[in-house]
């Protein structure tokens, strides 16, 4: 029962922490009722550790690896020889000395090096040149030009399976070993990167900015809505003007038309003008809510006693007030998401991080969005943010229940 | 909380013949319309003053990015590259910021807003005109369906409060409105147009299909419509959430008035309860977010037509960015911005139709 | 007996002039908590253009009972036990047996309810005029002409300006103006019986006396009877010509006016009325009932007011008393009805 009435406006004046650890005990009892909450709550929680620890446990990967670009969630390297070495060449230390082929797109490095780590292995490499290489590359080893070839297990899958008419295009091939490195959990991104490791890395940023936009947002509109509904008179106009001026501004536009003037290099300068767009909205509802908490008693004694302006907002006001609070500069945040995302999508901002934005960004600027061998590579991102947000949301709107009495669900 | 004073203004002020002006005026102020137009074209006066200090004063502002352009690119000097850039932008070089603004004003109100710097001779009057009705068609269908189906939904989801479907739909609600609507497009053309190939996303691009001779025929209307179907579907995923909870909540509200009881008393039928008691009381906080959400979309259409690459004015004020064109960005931001405060001015009117208290106390 | 032949009737136990029959009604709420029982038993009857007044605390179980008579209880509610016969041109019907479609026609054009707190009982976004128009439009009549000279004329009979209130919106009137707009509206179609919940509560004190005013000349004129709830005692003895006394949801005393004020017989009835202060009387001789109403979900055993009974004995705690007919129409539920009369006596003689 204690959750379930639980009132928020109190009629006596609450020290501010008494209210705050009151509020913490309730939030947790009620959460425990709401199940949208709690999968939000989870979700958020698997986010921070996402953002905080994520990047410790998975390495960035920036190697630049053509011949796996685009590669399907879970793939994995396999080897592949012909049918008679099935049983000789398991493993990567059984090609020492032998000929390896290998796809090598990039001119440059080749696919060995990693395996460089888990024994000396010395291997010829034949080099190929373009997208074609794989047929080419099979048919050396059909013809006994090569002993081995480690593939990609997307790639040797399309030429070592039988087609439909029953027909395999290298029937003296086997792949020997499936299993050579690590499973690519997300596949590879159009340079052949792991996309896991972007996605776990491309969140800091991104939460970061939007939460800094967010708190900042919050502030300009509690300290703004604040000072309008007391001191009232011509700070009251001129702040409600403003404020009534920037709602009306689409704030997408005009933050592309500022990225293309300014360069919006910062992070810290992005939020602060994702801030300066979003805050009339609370500021509005702060703005209504402080004057209708001022006709309540206690406030309007606390006046009578002349306490202080400052001592009215943090003791009277702003306990009153902590949940709307919160739950407003959550939706902040999500909004500074938007904008954020929105502009890095479209390519107004500068590429310094390799963040889910980016991620879209090149997905659409490489077309690799109407490719259907791609799809994990917008598709993670996509859901990286969509989960995120949806986590926000879910919190926020549970909170909303939980501490406006007319939408708890009476029973 | 809409407190009303027993009080009753309407009835009990007597009128007092006047016939000094400025009482005529005072009077003519205090009718809502009035009031609400008078605003509207404040709002678009701040919005141009605005524009006019972000294109011409600030620092780094886009005539001298353009000036500084036409000197590397092009070997002008500077004067004749400013002159260039004046003509382009419609300014006069010589004249006083105060007079150079006076004129931008006057430019305005004839409707030019200067000449296009990409491709010379093309007024972006012009332009504008050409792309705007394509963002109008697209996003106004688009919030009229997720206006009419988010309310109805939203007022199932009160009539059958905590059931399944109103737990249902509340998750969908939410998760509908949290995510971004250009992540929705995305998934969209990925999962339905890429991956299980529903539509053939190539054909969709545009406005309509470059064989279509524009009329008013049917096969040019559906044609049309075959293209805005994309970006429609997006907005209304996007925005449809919100009508949901916020009627839901809205609704609920509602139903617990008491002239909702008093009506069921007088033995009216549902049908008549649900529509002229619940749902008309219930939509009328609707009207004021519904301003809201005109910019929100309106802004966000930029990023939803270039993923579509359907050709509004949005697509058109990233096109007019990537290319530089200063003299277009100004004019379809400013455009853009007073297609706002239009469509606001009419959620307001439509709102004053709707709430008779309105029109007399003007708060809302 | 008129409505003997009819085949229409339930079971008719009715006096021709008796126009409500309430029988055993007994209604529970479900709650996550228990059954709370709202009424139990309740049985009474009225006649045709009286007045009866249901008086007893909050929470006492008026409400609900009014409600009942136009099946408007809440979902968590649920009628146990009883019947509600309503009688109208002879024909009876129980209300609780009418289709969905008869109990919305039977609402307001046979009994009307003035709800508690009418200040939002009018749709703010429709004219007063079009929300009559809508009633009866709902029981099939849509003869404009009739509609507006009827509207006009009730309008006259609760004396507003009939040409002002016409086309005005509900937040265009004061209190006083709407409350008397719902009595007009409350009489559009000629009912039986019109219960007032708390008729005047939000109202002030000159406002109160012209609704009551304007209703008993409304009453005279039309030859309604009225179910007339009210925690108002002075109001209450004014208005009706019968009272009943309902404590947890049980009516413990009945009977006219003056048995209830003058002759009471059971010791709730007599708390309530010497908790009035009266101008001839000290102010510190005001009693109150000691004690608050019982939980319902679990009631006191025997008689329910017995915790907070002075006069309560061993018996009181086992058995329930019966509603007893002492006089003819006044009836009591208390086992020491004859100590309740000496101390009303006693006190009477302190006054």
């Amino acid at each position: 029962m204690t959750a379930t009435t639980y009132e928020p406006t109190r009629q006596r004046s609450p020290h501010f922490f008494d209210s705050l650890f009151a509020s913490l005990g309730i939030f947790g009892l009620a959460l425990r009722r709401n199940r949208a909450g709690m999968v939000g709550f989870i979700g958020l929680m698997i986010y921070a550790v996402w953002v905080l620890i994520g990047p410790y446990l998975v390495p960035f990967d920036d190697q630049v690896r053509l011949d796996q670009i685009a590669s399907p969630p879970g793939s994995r390297l396999v080897m592949i020889t012909r049918v008679e070495d099935v049983s000789r060449y398991t493993s990567l230390d059984d090609l020492n000395g032998q000929t390896v082929g290998v796809l090598d797109r990039s001119g440059g490095e080749t696919m060995v090096e990693p395996y460089e780590d888990s024994g000396a292995l010395e291997v010829e490499t034949e080099r190929f040149s373009s997208g074609r290489g794989v047929p080419a590359l099979l048919d050396q080893l059909a013809e006994g030009d090569v002993d081995a070839v480690v593939l990609f297990s997307d790639a040797a899958k399309r030429y070592l399976t039988p087609s439909s008419s029953g027909e395999n295009d290298y029937p003296g091939l086997v792949v020997s070993n499936a299993e050579l490195g690590r499973p690519y959990i997300l596949g590879t991104d159009t340079q052949g990167r792991d996309i896991l490791s972007h996605i776990v890395h491309g969140g800091t940023t991104l939460i970061t900015t939007a939460l800094v936009a967010g708190l900042m947002s919050t502030l300009i509109a509690v300290v703004l809505g604040a000072m309008a509904a007391l001191v009232g008179g011509m700070v009251d106009t001129i702040v409600t003007a403003i404020a009534n001026l920037v709602l009306t501004i689409p704030s997408f536009p005009l933050l592309i038309v500022l990225a293309a003037l300014i360069q919006l290099n910062n992070p810290l300068m992005l939020a602060l003008l994702i801030a300066l767009l979003s805050w009339p909205v609370l500021m509005r509802a702060i703005r209504s809510q402080v004057l209708s908490l001022r006709e309540r008693d206690y406030v309007e004694a606390a006046f009578a006693l002349d306490l202080g302006l400052r001592h009215i907002i943090l003791r009277e006001i702003l306990p009153n007030m902590m949940s709307f609070v919160a739950i407003n500069f959550i939706f902040a945040v999500t909004r500074a998401m938007y904008d954020q995302v929105g502009l890095i999508f479209l390519g107004m901002v500068p590429i310094n991080d390799y963040t889910w934005g980016v991620m879209l960004y090149f997905g659409r600027s490489r077309g690799t969005l109407f490719s259907p061998d791609s799809a994990s590579m917008v598709l993670s991102p996509v859901i990286a943010i969509a989960l995120f947000q949806v986590s926000m949301v879910l919190f926020a709107r549970s909170l909303e229940e939980m501490f406006d009495p007319r939408l708890r669900t009476a029973k | 909380m809409a407190t009303h004073t027993p009080t009753a203004p309407a009835l009990e002020a007597a009128p007092v013949p006047s016939f000094h002006l400025l009482d005529y005026l005072r009077r003519f102020y205090a009718n809502y319309t009035v009031r609400t137009i008078f605003k509207a074209l404040v709002t678009i006066w701040a919005v141009i003053t605005f524009t006019f200090f972000l294109i011409r004063l600030m620092p780094g502002n886009p005539v001298e990015v353009y000036v500084d352009f036409l000197m590397n690119q092009q070997n002008m000097t500077y004067d004749e590259a400013y002159s260039r850039a004046a003509s382009q932008f419609r300014f006069d070089p010589d004249a006083s910021p105060v007079t150079q603004y006076v004129e931008y004003m006057g430019h305005l109100l004839q409707g030019d807003l200067g000449e296009s710097i990409t491709s010379s001779g093309t007024r972006v009057i012009d332009q504008i005109a050409r792309f705007l009705p394509w963002t109008i068609f697209s996003v106004g269908l688009g919030l009229l369906i997720s206006f009419t189906l988010g309310a109805t939904l939203g007022t199932i989801m009160a009539y059958k409060r905590n059931t399944f479907i109103d737990h249902t739909l509340s998750l969908i609600s939410s998760i509908l409105s949290a995510v971004p609507n250009y992540i929705w497009g995305l998934m969209i053309l990925i999962i339905f147009g890429v991956q299980l190939r529903w539509f053939n996303v190539g054909e969709l691009r545009g406005t309509y299909s470059p064989t279509m001779t524009p009329g008013f025929t049917l096969e040019f209307l559906g044609d049309v419509l075959k293209h805005a179907m994309l970006p429609v579907l997006v907005y209304v995923t996007g925005s449809i959430g919100g009508w949901m909870l916020n009627m839901r909540n809205s609704t609920i509200g509602t139903l617990g008035e008491d002239y909702v009881g008093v009506a069921r008393a007088r033995g009216l039928t549902s049908s008549r309860i649900l529509l002229a008691y619940v749902g008309r009381n219930a939509s009328l906080p609707m009207f004021t977010l519904l301003a809201i959400n005109i910019g929100f979309i309106i802004g966000g259409s930029v990023i939803i037509e270039e993923l579509f690459v359907y050709k509004g004015i949005g697509s058109f004020l990233y096109w007019s960015i990537s290319q530089r064109d200063y003299t277009s960005m100004q004019g379809v931001f400013l455009i853009i911005t007073i297609s706002v405060v239009v469509s606001n001015l009419m959620a307001d009117l439509l709102y004053s139709r709707l709430d008779p208290r309105v029109r007399v106390s003007g708060e809302k | 007996m008129i409505g003997a032949v009819k085949p229409t009737i339930v079971e008719n136990t009715m006096k021709n002039d008796v126009i409500l029959q309430v029988q055993d009604l007994s209604i529970v709420y479900q709650t996550p908590r228990g059954d709370v029982m709202a009424t139990t038993d309740v049985s009474f009857d009225l006649r045709k253009g009286e007045t009866m007044a249901l008086i007893g605390e909050s929470g006492s179980g008026k409400t609900t009972l009014s409600l009942s008579f136009i099946r408007m209880l809440p979902n968590s509610a649920r009628v146990t036990k009883g019947k509600i016969l309503y009688s109208r041109d002879g024909v009876t019907r129980d209300i609780l047996e009418m289709s969905d479609n008869e109990i919305r026609r039977f609402r307001w054009s046979d009994c009307a309810m003035v709800f508690q707190g009418a200040q939002n009982a009018f749709n703010p976004v429709l004219r007063v005029r079009q929300q009559f128009a809508d009633t009866a439009a709902a029981h099939g009549k849509t003869d404009k002409a009739w509609i507006k000279q009827r509207t006009l004329e009730l309008f006259k009979l609760v004396r507003l300006d009939p040409e002002r209130v016409y086309e005005a919106y509900p937040h265009e009137m004061s209190g006083g103006m709407r409350q008397r707009s719902l009595l007009a509206l409350g009489v559009l179609l000629d009912p039986q019986i019109v219960i007032l919940d708390e008729p005047t509560t939000a109202l002030d004190i000159l406002t109160q006396r012209a609704i009551i005013d304007v209703l008993k000349e409304m009453q005279q004129r039309l030859n309604f009877s009225i179910i007339f709830i009210s925690h108002d005692l002075a109001l209450a003895a004014e208005m009706a010509s019968r009272v009943a006394t309902v404590y947890a949801g049980e009516i413990v005393e009945e009977g006219s006016v003056e048995d209830i004020f003058y002759r009471h017989r059971h010791p709730y009835t007599l708390g309530l009325i010497r908790s009035v202060p009266r101008l001839s009387r000290q102010q510190d001789e005001l009693m109150s009932i000691p004690g608050e109403p019982p939980n319902l979900i679990t009631p006191p055993s025997g008689c329910k007011f017995h915790p907070r009974c002075m006069f309560a004995s061993d018996k009181c705690k086992v058995d329930p008393p019966p509603l007893v007919e002492y006089e003819p129409g006044h009836r009591a539920a208390c086992w020491h009805t004859d100590k309740v009369a000496a101390a009303r006596i006693a006190f009477a003689a302190q006054d």
